[in-house]
């Protein structure tokens, strides 16, 4: 088989190796940033302090629950609360600017909530930090529950994570200054 | 094939694909798919709004509103809240419910220190169907974590930065109706698909003084309001299917008798259409084709006129010799509706009273 021949097939198994991947982040309990940057063993979060209440909500209150985004083995940091419905009720918020978090380049981002909320979906995405008006983002990942995916490269980046809530409860948006050294 | 004539047809990028070594080769296509899979992660998610639960208000209900006692907005603020609600009856493009301002409403919008917006919100709402609503937005001038709250219309050259009072009002309104945020692809290009966001974009930024509901907003609620008449559009937003039956009356006629065919055209009743399933769909273009049996060629006899029921369209025809027909339906342009072809009608012509009494077949003789 000529050289060009070879490389043709592993393209095309490549290729097929892409869309099995789609496929599979597609399924439910998939995430589909499931498959992305492994997580570092010398990961270290700097927390900082939260600027939401972490008192656990549940599906009577008047707000969403407080998320947290963590790296592994470090503290959670609460998210910036943005536009949300929830139980019959809104608020309309600006992208925000998001509560500062310091990751490491490669380590694994994981979205907990501060009540036993069902995430039935979710999306997240980044723009340079400072950017208003959350114009030009870049997807970060996104499917159905666990809320988890690879922290962006270096740089000092505002991620909007959006989570919508099982059983019709509404959906909110968190913000986070997310600084990647 | 000669080695130059090998080079000629592969194209430039491939040549270039064949000088690198195969680990360079093989890191430009994981890139390529790591980045496919990003976009393709950020691409699975557009289409018409979600939906908020309690179900919605009653078809053309007539939601009346007044200012909060004591948190009254200013001037400027209820300019753009009445104009609000005006955008959205005049742009809602559906059954929903309509938005009226009366002294005397039961549904308060409040401006001010009072607003229980989250802590971050520019202005909120709270729907209970089927009675009415609340809306707050907050007072000019509040300070935030994020900045300083600056209505545009508190301005006479509104600063870039500001955010529109009448836009931000109509997402309340939207919310009010049954609709949640947005689901946009991951680069917003499609913001202007919706006016129910996920964050409200102040001057300049593209989007930012959007005076009607968005054609994603407009199809969920076609979806849970219904659309306001047979010959209504539908959202772009929405993809669907219909069904296009045709039928002769009659099917069998003598030498130059006359036969009407009748198409009807409705919408899918698919359960996921909600409302929309099985709606008659009038006033559309509905053209009759014909051919000669036997034969493939596809001739279009012309458009047919709408009937009395809606969603029938009629064209009659005089004919000297068998006949087969189908209705078309091409998928229009300007609206969400997947176009469709009938199946085909076979119409009959005897030469005899005899022979169309038994159907039309040529066989039957006559006395």
């Amino acid at each position: 088989m000529p050289r060009w021949s070879i490389r043709g097939s592993t393209l095309a198994i490549l290729c097929v190796a892409q869309f099995t991947t789609a496929c599979t982040a597609a399924r439910p309990g998939v995430s589909a940033a499931g498959s992305a940057a492994p997580v570092a063993a010398s990961a270290v979060a700097s927390p900082v302090a939260m600027t939401a209440s972490a008192a656990p909500r549940s599906p009577s209150s008047v707000e969403p629950p407080v998320a947290s985004l963590a790296v592994e083995g470090g503290d959670p940091v609460a998210g910036q609360l943005g536009s949300f419905t929830w139980n019959a009720r809104g608020s309309d918020s600006p992208w925000l600017p998001g509560t500062p978090l310091n990751v490491g380049t490669g380590e694994r981002l994981t979205v907990t909530l501060a009540d036993d909320v069902a995430v039935t979906d979710w999306s997240a995405r980044q723009v340079p930090a400072g950017t208003v008006n959350g114009s030009g983002g870049v997807p970060l990942g996104g499917g159905p529950a666990p809320v988890t995916f690879a922290a962006p490269g270096p740089g000092s980046w505002s991620v909007q994570v959006v989570l919508r809530f099982d059983g019709g409860l509404g959906s909110a948006a968190y913000y986070w200054r997310v600084t990647v050294r | 094939m000669t080695t130059m004539t090998r080079r000629l047809r592969q194209s430039r990028p491939l040549r270039q694909l064949r000088r690198m070594g195969p680990p360079r080769w093989l890191a430009i296509a994981a890139a390529t798919i790591v980045a496919l899979n990003l976009t393709l992660a950020g691409a699975s998610a557009h289409g018409p709004d979600p939906t908020l639960s309690g179900g919605p208000f009653g078809q053309n209900q007539d939601l009346r509103f007044r200012w909060r006692s004591g948190s009254e907005p200013t001037a400027a603020i209820k300019t753009a809240i009445r104009t609000a609600a005006a955008d959205a009856n005049a742009s809602r493009a559906s059954r929903a419910a309509t938005f009226t301002y009366d002294a005397a409403g039961s549904n308060p919008i409040g401006y001010g220190v009072g607003a229980t917006c989250g802590v971050n919100g520019l202005a909120c709402f709270s729907r209970t169907v089927p009675t009415g609503f609340t809306m707050w937005l907050r007072e000019q001038g509040h300070v935030f974590d994020w900045g300083t709250m600056k209505w545009c219309q508190a301005y006479v050259t509104p600063p870039n930065g500001c955010y529109d009072a009448e836009m931000i009002a109509l997402d309340e309104f939207g919310h009010v109706e049954i609709l949640d945020h947005h689901v946009n692809y991951a680069n917003d290009t499609d913001y202007e698909d919706a006016i129910v966001q996920t964050f409200a974009r102040a001057k300049l930024v593209v989007g930012w003084n959007m005076h009607a509901f968005g054609r994603c907003d407009v199809a969920s609620l076609q979806y849970r309001y219904d659309v306001s008449s047979w010959a209504s559009k539908y959202s772009t937003c929405l993809n669907l299917t219909t069904v296009l039956t045709l039928a002769a009356s009659p099917t069998a006629i003598p030498i130059y008798g006359t036969t009407t065919l009748t198409a009807a055209l409705r919408v899918a009743d698919d359960a996921s259409y909600l409302r929309l399933g099985g709606n008659p769909i009038a006033w559309r273009i509905v053209t009759l084709q014909r051919r000669a049996p036997g034969t493939t060629l596809w001739l279009t006899v012309g458009t047919m006129s709408n009937g009395s029921v809606p969603g029938t369209y009629l064209l009659s025809q005089r004919l000297t010799s068998d006949a087969e027909y189908r209705a078309v339906f091409k998928t229009p342009l300007d609206e969400g509706l997947v176009g469709n072809t009938s199946a085909t009608v076979h119409v009959y012509v005897g030469w005899c009273n005899a022979a169309i009494s038994r159907g039309g077949r040529s066989a039957v003789p006559c006395i």
